[in-house]
């Protein structure tokens, strides 16, 4: 990002995204679980962030910020996949056959666990576990200190285990 | 963090394989062609961008392809608010060339060449319709004269506006060339200005207007109407403070105004 040096300006968008596209993908298609679900989040990021980056404020840091934009997509979608699969179940009357393969009942569980959780637990944790973030980008999207962070993913994870 | 090393650190959920780069970049152009498909319909144009030294200080520019769109003082302030302005028009991008370009021709300016304030402005960022048609109309007060809020107001066609036509000036996009160092209040003195008074009175100076003792305008002022092209005397019954201001008759003969011959002013 050569213009990003010391200038007051944010670099243009395209040449901000460019090198974080490829985790930026990865993220996705982890939190996804598909590559169709995956192109698709993929560019909801992309044209969301596009819209957004008039506001972006380079003491943010593109990285988190960008992440935190992947990650709510990714969250909300997972949440959509709850509801229509709680419609399926219910229409079936009890018989959860929308989900006869384990290893997708699986994946889909964890999803319902993390859409389950409080908000800001739930970003914490795929930024975290996900992503790989470190706290203090997770605690600059989330607006509170590396130690909140550290414990709202702590939090999180427990909150996982108690539901298995 | 390089893309390598959050691979490696990743967990993933599932049983869905890890992708290598070549099959991640395979799905990113896939994506792409539909981004594009979107893009065009939302995309800002490109406005070229940065600091550059002046005879008065550090400013900030931008410029699009139609235009001058901003010129910020930055010794006066940080410019973050023309710059969210910019960019919620434009995708601002460092270009050197430009830097050079614009350095050169405010380097000219206060050297005394004026007519390079002519070139192109780009009032995108100005909201509304009646702040663009003030600065639109500032333009064409000539340089040697200046114009007060309420001449402006009524030459927008809003006489009642000199408070609104005050905001416009405070918060002109592009100082120097819509020249908001032109507007004085009615009163007789020279007012404010985002850039400091001391550069108002100096580029007043440039342009052949000569600021009076107390800041205000001199007694040898005269004032112009552009319709009948004649200037007055300030006392004349026919003259009118909703036009031109010029520091002497001298000034508003070399606009190609002529004497009233009522008051005879020159």
């Amino acid at each position: 990002m050569a213009s990003s040096g010391n200038s007051i300006f944010p670099p243009p968008f395209e040449e901000a995204i460019k090198r974080h596209e490829r985790e930026i993908m990865r993220f996705i298609l982890r939190s996804a679980g598909d590559r169709e679900d995956a192109m698709d989040l993929f560019q909801d990021t992309w044209l969301r962030a596009y819209r957004a980056y008039p506001s972006f404020k380079s003491t943010v840091g593109f990285r988190p910020w960008i992440f935190q934009i992947a990650a709510n997509l990714c969250r909300n979608r997972a949440r959509d996949r709850v509801r229509r699969t709680r419609v399926i179940v219910l229409a079936s009357d009890g018989v959860a056959g929308a989900c006869a393969d384990s290893d997708h009942a699986g994946l889909l569980n964890m999803k319902h666990a993390i859409a389950r959780l409080p908000k800001n637990q739930g970003r914490a944790l795929m930024m975290r576990k996900f992503e790989g973030l470190e706290y203090g980008e997770i605690a600059t999207a989330l607006n509170c200190s590396a130690d909140s962070a550290r414990a709202t993913v702590y939090k999180a994870m427990r909150k996982l285990k108690a539901a298995r | 963090m390089t893309a390598m090393h959050n691979h490696s650190n990743a967990k993933s959920i599932g049983n869905e394989p890890e992708l290598n780069d070549a099959a991640v970049d395979e799905m990113l152009r896939d994506a792409h062609v539909g981004i594009s498909r979107v893009l065009w319909s939302i995309k800002r144009p490109v406005a070229r961008a940065g600091e550059i030294p002046s005879p008065i200080g550090k400013l900030f520019f931008a410029e699009s392809d139609r235009g001058l769109a901003a010129i910020h003082f930055l010794f006066s302030g940080s410019g973050d608010r023309t710059i969210d302005r910019l960019r919620r028009k434009f995708e601002l991008v460092e270009n050197e060339p430009a830097s050079r370009r614009i350095a050169t021709d405010i380097r000219r300016y206060f050297d005394g060449d004026i007519a390079v304030t002519q070139r192109p402005v780009d009032l995108r960022i100005v909201e509304s319709d009646f702040q663009r048609r003030a600065l639109e109309k500032l333009r064409t007060v000539p340089a040697g004269s200046v114009i007060s809020y309420s001449g402006l107001a009524a030459a927008v066609g809003k006489p009642d506006s000199q408070r609104a036509i005050g905001n416009t000036m405070a918060s002109n996009p592009v100082p120097i060339f819509v020249p908001c160092h032109r507007v004085v209040r009615s009163d007789g003195s020279i007012g404010n200005y985002g850039g400091g008074v001391p550069n108002k009175v100096r580029m007043l100076r440039i342009e052949g207007f000569k600021v009076g003792p107390g800041l205000r305008i001199g007694p040898r002022a005269v004032f112009g109407n552009r319709a009948n092209s004649i200037f007055c005397r300030p006392e004349c019954p026919s003259a009118t403070d909703s036009g031109l201001i010029f520091a002497d008759a001298d000034a508003a003969i070399r606009a190609g105004l002529r004497a009233c011959r009522r008051c005879m002013p020159a």
